[in-house]
């Protein structure tokens, strides 16, 4: 009954006038951005958490939310008509969706690619209100250690899927951390590292750090190259797939959901890998495994189902545990502290609204992006020739508002466009950035996490070793650290982009 | 020198100076971490990988790897100009005020970087710069500086 209640309210609080219009502003945006390709869900939500502080709080998050599962929709519209994934997470839907295209079947991939989205998103959402109050509830048993090891578990698996070797991944985490310690140190009161500035004495803003490393480098690293895209002409008809299609694509639907929930669920994988596997796994099972790649609706149905359920699967360690699986999630986090949410096991029973009004902005998110999507690809598509010299200066003016606008500091602008040439270099020698910012948000908790185990165990670093919780995480992480030593594993590795 | 072993050495130097300036902050014992425990611990992390690294891209170089060039092949002075402008802008906000650091920057990047033609870049500029104002100074409030033209 409680449940219901609370569900209830949910539904009650997303019907608010205001709270519809974001939703609907969010899922609309979202995939606008999946669509462009160079403008990521994390530089976009960047760019307009400033823009939340006048709103209340699951406000926000709403509007935050639906610009991330609006992405996951929209990047498989680039992938399809452009052979070009709007998104990453898209990247394998351009195998086989892409060849649909050619051979004239544009239509039916993009309508089993939202259909496939929509039951998948819708699905998962119903995952995370079961199991999202059960984890807090039983997290309220973890202390310090615990968390802990979590925080390094969902580092190493980050880093473990990673592109290239593990070491880069690895020092990627450091460098977050490292970043993460700049500032005010909430124990001693000292400032750290600040250099004498007095924007430094709150930290490296996590916003200026995202946008420079994921929007401004793109910028750079597009402009360098071809500036050209062709889109692929044919006439997009028969949105809705036939019944031979849908006999084809249920199957792998329903195994994308699942697998999509429960690795969205795992911090450090997500959305990327679940993809992937997906694709792998159909191909695996398939009659006819060598048709995979030359347009079979099976390779388009299993990824975006599983993309969209990773999404959902993501909210339960954020909302119930308090801890981002991955940088779209590192944001959301920064986003309730900035309203001043501490994310934890006690956010459901605190701030009922918010978690709730997230779940019901979801379901509604998602019919949205349904009836949004089919009738609107023509626009889509019309997005897609906005000539990429024309784009990127919007691109860059938009980040630079975000950054200024957090603080109202030109100092934030300066950080983003340092950490747009770093992350620049990053992607000449091949660093991933992912790692980084997911170390960076999650640094002062893991600060914290330490210090207090440290101070409760009298200095034994024992104490992770001896709770039985923490021993078996950190076993976890340490087997996923150990595996790139077993000679020709990091041949085998599945590498994942960002 | 091979590319790893470029930016290892380069990760080993500013591990280096990461735990220096760690230093300058009290560490203090396991039983009570001091301010300065996690960046002397992430210093040493980042030259413990980076160290693993660059043994790595050296086994990699004996067996033949080189370096490989990335601006090769590539107009990198169009990314060059774009930063710099960035930079240009950050610097001269204060003093232009948004609007007219926006138009200068807008119509300097449709013009240098992919030239546009005139009626475009002088357009486009305006354009941006007045729907960008109004959308996030007067309808969002986001406070954009006004610089000495008073908006």
């Amino acid at each position: 009954m409680d449940f219901l209640n609370s569900a209830l309210m949910g539904f009650q609080l997303v019907f608010q006038p205001i709270n519809f219009m974001l939703c609907f502003a969010g899922v609309l945006l979202g995939t606008l951005i999946g669509v462009l390709p160079g403008l990521g869900p994390i530089a976009a939500m960047s760019l307009l958490l400033p823009v939340t502080f006048n709103i209340p709080p699951v406000s926000a998050i709403i509007v935050l939310s639906g610009i991330y599962y609006g992405s996951m929709y929209g990047g498989s519209t680039t992938s399809i008509l452009v052979n070009i994934p709007g998104e990453a997470t898209s990247v394998i839907t351009c195998l086989d969706g892409y060849q649909m295209a050619r051979q004239g079947r544009a239509g039916p991939a993009l309508g089993i690619a939202a259909l496939g989205s929509f039951i998948a998103g819708t699905l998962s959402i119903v995952g995370l209100m079961f199991i999202g109050p059960f984890l807090a509830a039983g997290a309220l048993r973890f202390g310090p250690p615990e968390y802990f090891a979590i925080m390094i578990l969902g580092m190493t698996i980050l880093t473990f899927l990673s592109n290239g070797p593990m070491w880069k991944g690895l020092l990627m985490a450091a460098f977050g951390l490292f970043l993460s310690t700049i500032g005010m140190d909430n124990v001693s009161g000292i400032a750290r590292l600040s250099l004498n500035i007095e924007e430094l004495i709150d930290g490296i803003g996590l916003v200026p750090v995202v946008m420079g490393l994921f929007g401004i480098s793109e910028v750079l690293l597009n402009v360098e190259g071809s500036m050209e895209r062709s889109i692929f002409k044919t006439k997009i008809t028969n949105l809705l797939p036939n019944w031979k299609d849908w006999k084809a694509s249920v199957g792998p639907i329903m195994r994308g959901t699942i697998l999509g929930f429960f690795l969205g669920i795992l911090p450090g994988a997500g959305a990327i890998i679940s993809s992937f596997a997906s694709y792998a796994i159909e191909k695996k099972i398939s009659k006819y495994p060598e048709k995979f790649g030359t347009g079979v609706i099976e390779g388009v149905a299993g990824p975006e189902s599983a993309n969209n359920a990773a999404s959902g699967g993501a909210f339960i360690p954020l909302l119930s545990l308090g801890i981002p699986s991955n940088a779209v999630t590192a944001l959301l986090l920064g986003a309730l502290i900035i309203h001043g949410i501490q994310p934890g096991p006690l956010l459901i029973k605190a701030h009922p609204d918010v978690f709730w009004g997230t779940v019901a902005s979801m379901y509604l998110g998602n019919i949205m992006l349904l009836v949004l999507n089919l009738p609107l690809i023509g626009l889509w598509v019309k997005v897609l020739k906005v000539p990429y010299p024309i784009l990127f200066p919007l691109i860059l003016l938009f980040c630079l508002i975000g950054a200024y606008s957090l603080n109202n500091s030109i100092t934030d602008v300066i950080i983003m466009n340092i950490f747009g040439l770093i992350g620049y270099f990053f992607r000449k020698f091949r660093y991933e950035a992912a790692p980084l910012v997911l170390a960076l948000v999650l640094g002062p908790m893991m600060e914290n996490s330490l210090r207090q185990s440290l101070i409760l165990s009298a200095g034994s670093p024992l104490i992770f070793l001896n709770r039985p919780i923490s021993s078996v995480i950190l076993i976890i992480a340490f087997l996923l650290l150990a595996f790139p030593l077993i000679p020709g594993f990091n041949k085998r590795r599945p590498a994942f982009g960002e | 020198m091979n590319n790893d072993q470029v930016s290892s050495g380069i990760w080993l130097l500013m591990s280096l100076i990461i735990c220096l300036a760690s230093l300058q902050y009290k560490v203090g014992t396991l039983s009570a971490p001091g301010s300065g425990f996690l960046p002397l611990l992430s210093g040493m992390a980042i030259g413990l990988f980076a160290a693993i690294g660059f043994i790595q891209a050296t086994l990699r170089k004996k067996r033949g790897e080189i370096w490989h060039s990335f601006l090769k092949g590539l107009r990198w002075e169009k990314a060059l100009i774009i930063l710099v402008s960035l930079f240009a802008y950050g610097w001269l906000l204060g003093l232009f005020g948004f609007f007219l650091c926006t138009l200068l920057f807008i119509g300097f990047l449709l013009r240098v970087v992919v030239p546009q033609r005139w009626s475009l870049v002088i357009g486009g500029s305006v354009l941006i710069s007045v729907v960008s104002y109004i959308l996030f100074d007067v309808l969002l409030k986001a406070q954009l500086p006004r610089g000495f033209l008073g908006f």
